[in-house]
Order: C-alpha cells, then structure tokens, then sequence
C-alpha cells in the first residue's frame, strides 16, 4: 500500500511526497531448524535436516501405526512420546547425544538411546534399569530400552 | 527376517564404537522356558480350509513395505504355500492446511500430508494349521510403523438343508402323501 508522507509547516516540503509500500508479515518456517551462524555451531545430521528432508534424507524418530490412514491413537501415542523424551532428557543429565528413537512392536515399546560416555557404568546401569521399571509401570506395557555409547556427539558439520 | 536383521545391525554397530567398559547393551535376558517344548496337537476334527488369504500392510516408508514382501513371499515359499497375487495399491495421501501462525495471518499457511503406502499379498488354498503358523511368524516379525489387515475367506461345506433342490423334495412328500 502506497502511503504520503504529509510535511506540515514547511511551504518547500509540502510538494515532496514518499510512497512506502508495506505487506502483511511472511514469518520465515522456524520448524525443526537450527538456524545458521558463523561457522562454529557443531551440529548432528538429525538437527542439520529441516523437516521437509523426512522420508528423503531424514527418517522418523517414532515409529507406530496410529498415523496410517484408517488407525486411531495418534494423539495418545504423541503425547506419550513427548513425555517419554522429556523423562529421558531429565534422567540421564547431559548425557543424551542424540534424539532418542521410540519404537512401537505389538505392546512394547522400544527406545534407542544413543549416550555419551559421561556418567561411569554402575550409574548408567542403575538409571537403565529405573526408567525402564518407571515406564512400564506409567505405561503398563513392556519398555526396553537399548542404549549405544559414544565418546563425543557425532558432528555432521559446523553451521 | 527383517526384525532379526536389524538386531544383527545393532550388535555390529555397537562393537564398532570403542568401549571397554560397557557391555552390549542387552541387558536383558528373556527367561522364556515355556517356549522351548513345541506345542503340537492332533486332533479328530477335520481342519478348516481357506480358499484366500489376502494380507494388506501399510506403512509409511515403501522400503519398508518392500524388504516386508520380500521375507512374508520368502516365507510363504519355504513352508510350501501358493501365492496367488502380490500387488500394490494405490498409495493414499491426507494433506491437512494449517493456519502458519498462532493469532490472525489468514492468508499464511502451512501443508503438511500423511502418507500411506500399501502392499497386498494373496495366497491360496491353505489349511487352518498352515494360515495359522503362516500368519503368526508374519506377524511376530512386522516392522514398527507397519499396520496389517488380514481377510481370510473360508471353505465351508454345504448346508444340508439346501443340498437338494426343493421342487424334488415337495416331489417326495406328494408321493408319499398319495401312497
């Protein structure tokens, strides 16, 4: 939209007129994104993807049936994963390197760790054994969780 | 077998990283005694028959859904059964339109889609024993994130009130109503 700048008081200025054009805001997609920096952010190749990269370079993070045409559930099985990542990131400290990835196979649920080699075994152990014994009393299925230790975050490059 | 494969993928990954002081991380160990003695009753009872089992699997991923066919017509030809059919329907897409922002901005919006692949496996002419084994192992080995529907159409025996026809028995009766 054009608009005129209206200069009061001043006879020289009052011909002068500025057209400024102005369009409702286009927010940019902030979704799933890392945004880009000076080249210093190390970022794993689940975060360096943008969402529209699933099923091409991406895969999925949680994987059960409720979103198949003609299957129910889907808001409970979201709810419950949310939770469960939640959980997981509060019980084991600092130590998650990656998304974790949950898996549903007839009544058990699956979870996938991938940890970073900070907390000393007997501890990881212990707090192995607590979630699984918390989740499947939450839950009252079977939940295993499988774990895979690495020394450091596997970096897919510096954003 | 598409579960027992990603297992074995599991366990090469895990000895790659280099650890001394954490084990494979299997910690469990299934104490399944129960399992070991094979179930296997006889009985006088003539077994069901099938003319068609048709299984439909979903899934998100079409590789998936392929690597799944490949090990159910593996399966399928190891115990001996016909496969009458593999195909694969349509795939079906749900798009939804979402509004991109929180408060107002009508004219912003944002697409996402649901998408369902399909593949269908027909088999014919199986006994009630054969579907059942069949369809257990298939089963006990779906990938997460595939659904199944299986249709079973079944052989029966015809009726015996409708084995004659009915005018040859309205035919009888008369006659044994003159005599």
């Amino acid at each position: 939209m054009t608009g005129q700048v209206a200069v009061s008081g001043i006879p020289e200025l009052l011909s002068a007129c500025r057209g400024v054009h102005t369009t409702a805001i286009c927010c940019k997609n902030r979704a799933a994104r890392v945004r880009v920096g000076k080249g210093d952010k190390p970022v794993t190749y689940e975060q360096a993807h943008p969402p529209h990269y699933i099923a091409h370079r991406k895969g999925w993070l949680s994987l059960h049936t409720s979103n198949l045409d003609g299957e129910e559930g889907a808001s409970d099985r979201t709810v419950e994963d949310v939770f469960i990542r939640k959980f997981l990131y509060g019980t084991f400290p600092g130590c998650l390197a990656d998304q974790v990835v949950l898996k549903r196979r007839a009544n058990e649920l699956i979870i996938c760790a991938l940890m970073l080699q900070r907390l000393p075994p007997i501890k990881i152990y212990f707090l192995v054994g607590y979630s699984e014994a918390l989740l499947s009393a939450f839950y009252k299925c079977p939940v295993r969780l499988y774990l895979q230790t690495v020394p450091t975050k596997n970096v897919y490059k510096y954003i | 077998m598409y579960y027992s494969f990603f297992l074995i993928f599991l366990s090469f990954t895990f000895s790659n990283t280099h650890l001394n002081w954490v084990q494979f991380s299997n910690l469990h160990v299934d104490v399944r005694s129960d399992m070991d003695k094979p179930k296997i009753s006889i009985s006088d009872e003539p077994d069901t028959l099938y003319k068609h089992l048709s299984v439909l699997v979903k899934g998100h991923d079409k590789a998936v859904l392929d690597s799944y066919e490949y090990f159910a017509v593996l399966a399928a030809k190891e115990l001996g059964i016909s496969i009458k059919k593999v195909h694969e329907p349509p795939r079906k897409i749900e798009r939804l339109t979402l509004l991109k922002s929180v408060h107002i901005f009508k004219k912003h919006r944002v697409q996402y889609e649901m998408r369902t692949y399909y593949r269908c496996l027909e088999v014919k002419h199986l006994t009630g024993s054969t579907a059942d084994v069949y369809l257990e192992y298939i089963q006990r080995n779906l990938p997460e994130g595939v659904a199944m529907e299986v249709t079973k159409t079944r052989l029966e025996q015809l009726p015996e009130h409708i084995k004659e026809p009915l005018w040859e028995m309205l035919g009888e009766e008369e006659k044994a109503s003159k005599a």
